[in-house]
């Protein structure tokens, strides 16, 4: 048990330190949890983003404390939920006591510098290991390139193709269109 | 209103119920918060605090939250921001939970979470595109984007190395050409 949840903590806090980018920055690393240790499947965390959209709070928060909680009940949702935000709180706290160093020193300008691509790049393979991944047959291929056209066009609330994609699951899988 | 541990954890805690759809929101919802109602910090901090926030790891609405608690109340406003901004969402998972695994396994639910896994999908291609026109602007950083993605999708070393290997590569890369502009400017002023 206390190995279990020390465990739990170790990992989120590695989220909340390398994760960088913000909104779907630490999916990577959630994704790399699920395929080294069984807390959740990768579909489970799939699941759970679409869950935590209509849910308060970040993405990064709601999967520590629902992988916490699926481990080891309350107990590890607070030690995973803890430990995901500590890095930022301990970070935050060092960068307020030299805020004006902070904005001017060059170091720091060229480390934004190369973590903002890599960030980016995390979640780019994150995205293209999920198309090979996720069983979408030939009409949810369809349904996800028609939203990215439809992105394109008009920038849209992500509610919208969250509700969308959910309608046309229920009826392609009530109607047993694919047999999915 | 007076600034209190209290009253502000009762703010972030507000705020962070209104936090749906990821943390992209955190911005609106504290300036009307903070700035229109409770007039504790200005619109210019308020913007500062998030901008550092986006820069510095972490979840960036956690990172902003704590920034302006820490300016309101020092320590004790931070810890209340931390709290405040992250207990309803450790709530509602922690109630969802619990009856989450009994529904999922009805079918109809698995057709909606198989069409919803659609939908984050291209949510997640949505904001690989927002970030890429954000982070990708020169040629260093198209570089970068292109090992990190090689090393990133064949998983030769762990991720966390990756963003290490980036973080100094961009530091060495900023050092270079701060000396090659400041040879330029001598250049310039021997002539």
């Amino acid at each position: 048990m206390l190995k279990l949840l020390a465990q739990l903590f170790l990992q989120f806090f590695h989220v909340g330190v390398f994760s960088f980018g913000g909104g779907y920055a630490t999916l990577p690393f959630l994704y790399d949890i699920a395929d080294k240790f069984h807390w959740y499947s990768a579909k489970q965390l799939t699941d759970m983003l679409a869950i935590s959209s209509i849910t308060p709070g970040p993405v990064g928060v709601n999967v520590a404390t629902f992988a916490g909680f699926t481990t080891s009940g309350i107990l590890g949702s607070l030690v995973a939920t803890t430990a995901i935000i500590l890095p930022s709180y301990i970070i935050v706290t060092i960068v307020f006591k030299v805020i004006d160093k902070f904005r001017t020193n060059r170091n720091v300008k060229g480390a934004i510098r190369g973590l903002k691509p890599a960030g980016c790049a995390l979640l780019s393979a994150v995205g293209i290991k999920l198309l090979f991944t996720s069983n979408l047959h030939l009409l949810g291929t369809i349904i996800l390139l028609g939203f990215l056209i439809l992105s394109v066009k008009k920038k849209q609330d992500p509610l919208f193709y969250l509700g969308i994609s959910a309608i046309l699951g229920f009826l392609i899988g009530h109607f047993n269109w694919i047999g999915v | 209103m007076e600034k209190s541990f209290w009253s502000i954890f009762k703010t972030f805690f507000k705020v962070g119920t209104l936090l749906l759809g990821g943390g992209y929101v955190i911005l609106p919802l504290l300036t009307s918060e903070l700035v229109d109602k409770k007039h504790w910090i200005t619109s210019d901090e308020l913007c500062e605090f998030y901008a550092l926030g986006a820069s510095l790891p972490g979840i960036i609405a956690a990172n902003t939250a704590i920034f302006t608690g820490r300016k309101l109340l020092g320590r004790k406003g931070a810890i209340a921001a931390t709290i405040g901004i992250v207990l309803p969402s450790f709530l509602a998972i922690v109630l969802l939970a619990s009856i989450l695994s009994e529904i999922v396994n009805k079918p109809s639910v698995q057709h909606i979470f198989w069409g919803v896994g659609i939908g984050v999908i291209a949510l997640l291609f949505l904001a690989v595109k927002e970030m890429w026109t954000k982070c990708v602007v020169d040629k260093f950083s198209i570089c970068v984007y292109l090992v990190c993605l090689i090393l990133a999708f064949t998983r030769v070393i762990p991720l966390s190395l990756i963003v290490i290997l980036a973080l100094v590569s961009g530091i060495i890369f900023q050092k270079i050409k701060d000396k090659r502009n400041a040879k330029k400017q001598e250049g310039e002023k021997q002539c």
